[in-house]
């Protein structure tokens, strides 16, 4: 099926009304809804993370096309659940414990679940049972916020924690390094919420 | 011999020991350095940046410290001490030349405000979601034009007003943008004053004050403690508190109780 360039633009631009009103529209006239999804939206999610890298997008353009995408996927869900389409994968997310900033973490979170991921946000403030309960509920990667040099050591007893337990982990924020993710046994690391689709596809063996 | 070692021997003559010392230090501690210098035994030649380095990459802080420390070595001193902590990783990677570096074992300014990070540990994890005030928080909480370009909130949209949103983004997106970005409210619910006893009167505790009142926070003013920024620059550093950085060694970050630690430079 061929993509909807206005569709794509819509969610590229972060123009929420338009996507929703594109994608009714493709609903009504019959449109395969995992076409919609995979054709159109998340091509312009991949573009605007590129965009990103790049310098040549910033944050609240990424932030607005994510919310667009949102948009259409309301729309989309409960068909793409009747149709039997499985999300790309299955991972939790979450500012680790004594950390409130979420601005990085919803980043995350939103470019994740644009690339087809089902996410679960566990929000800030996480201890280890948060993350805990979240693999139990299914979670094959867990990724961990922090943006402080005081709250970061926490990941180390997250990845302790969640030993055995066959989940992948992977860790970001302003302070965290490659260099620490190695240190403390973490299976991966990224330095922007692109990147972190993109580490999180390679933990879970997903072609990017 | 230079006139440096001449007062030094005097000095020591007499039961003294005058250390030639130069501080780096973050204007934040303007005023607590101010109140301190003229106790310290010590000459110290004082150099403040900008508290606008703790807003641009880390990188970049790296680069202007570490040029400071670099004509600071090319100075006659016995020591080149810094007000600063490891400050989300701002001095890590930063080089000691030819002159020792002090560096307190701080995450940041706040447990040199509170005197010691065992009791900003125990703030912190208490009191989540706390804004620190201080003279310095409030009379120096700024960017200098230069550095605005590479400041993270600036590239990130956070410090956009809700009028340019509108104006770049549409209402509908500006409104989103603005919860998401600039909306401190959401997270944060304290503002905690810490009287440093360099206050000239009750104004700076005011501002805090009503600021947490404006924002419909809950309010708590805190006794600080010196003692740890007065170690500093008078040249009591013992190893539990501060680190000690030889010629020729690099400051990295150790992410333990310790915080920092040195490494030979590669």
């Amino acid at each position: 099926m061929a993509k909807n360039e206005a569709l794509y633009e819509a969610v590229l631009k972060g123009k929420r009304k338009d996507v929703a009103e594109i994608v009714q529209q493709e609903i009504d006239g019959g449109t395969n809804v995992e076409s919609i999804l995979m054709d159109s939206m998340v091509p312009a999610m991949a573009e605007i993370g590129d965009r990103f890298s790049r310098n040549e997008a910033y944050v609240p353009e990424m932030l607005i096309a994510a919310r667009a995408m949102q948009a259409g996927l309301d729309l989309l869900d409960p068909l793409l659940q009747e149709a039997g389409h499985e999300p790309i994968g299955k991972v939790a997310i979450g500012t680790v414990k004594g950390d409130l900033h979420d601005i990085g973490k919803n980043l995350c979170a939103m470019m994740l679940k644009g690339a087809g991921f089902e996410v679960m946000d566990l929000g800030v403030d996480c201890d280890v049972d948060k993350y805990k309960e979240a693999v139990e509920n299914g979670a094959k990667v867990v990724l961990l916020s922090a943006l402080l040099t005081t709250t970061m050591p926490y990941m180390k007893e997250v990845v302790k924690g969640l030993a055995g337990s066959g989940a992948k982990i992977l860790i970001g924020g302003a302070p965290v390094t490659q260099e620490y993710a190695d240190e403390i046994g973490a299976d991966g690391y990224s330095d922007d919420a692109n990147t972190c689709v993109k580490a999180t596809k390679i933990a879970l063996g997903i072609a990017a | 011999m230079n006139t440096n070692n001449n007062n030094q021997e005097l000095a020591s003559i007499r039961g003294y020991s005058r250390l030639k010392l130069k501080l780096i230090s973050c204007e934040i501690f303007f005023r607590e350095i101010g109140f301190l210098l003229e106790q310290s035994p010590h000459e110290i030649e004082v150099e403040f940046m900008q508290k606008g380095l703790h807003d641009i990459p880390t990188d970049e802080m790296l680069k202007r410290l570490q040029a400071q420390v670099d004509e600071a070595s090319k100075g006659n001193y016995d020591a080149i001490i810094l007000g600063y902590g490891l400050c989300n990783n701002g001095l890590d990677g930063l080089k000691a030349r030819d002159v020792q570096l002090i560096l307190p074992r701080a995450h940041d300014c706040i447990t040199l405000f509170l005197g010691s990070r065992k009791r900003y540990n125990d703030y912190f994890h208490a009191n989540p979601g706390t804004y620190f005030k201080t003279t310095g928080w409030i009379e120096r909480d700024e960017i200098a034009e230069e550095l605005k370009q590479l400041s993270i909130p600036n590239q990130m949209g956070m410090d956009m007003t809700y009028e340019e949103l509108v104006a770049q983004y549409g209402e509908d997106n500006a409104e989103f943008l603005w919860e998401e970005l600039c909306n401190t409210e959401k997270n944060y619910s304290k503002i905690t004053f810490i009287e440093m006893g360099v206050e000239p009167d009750g104004s700076f505790e005011q501002i805090a004050k009503d600021e947490a009142e404006e924002k419909k926070w809950r309010f708590e003013k805190i006794a600080g403690d010196l003692a740890l920024i007065q170690k500093l620059l008078n040249g009591d550093w013992d190893e539990d508190n501060f680190l000690t950085v030889p010629p020729g060694c690099t400051i990295a970050a150790d992410h333990s109780e310790r915080i920092v630690r040195i490494k030979p430079s590669g």
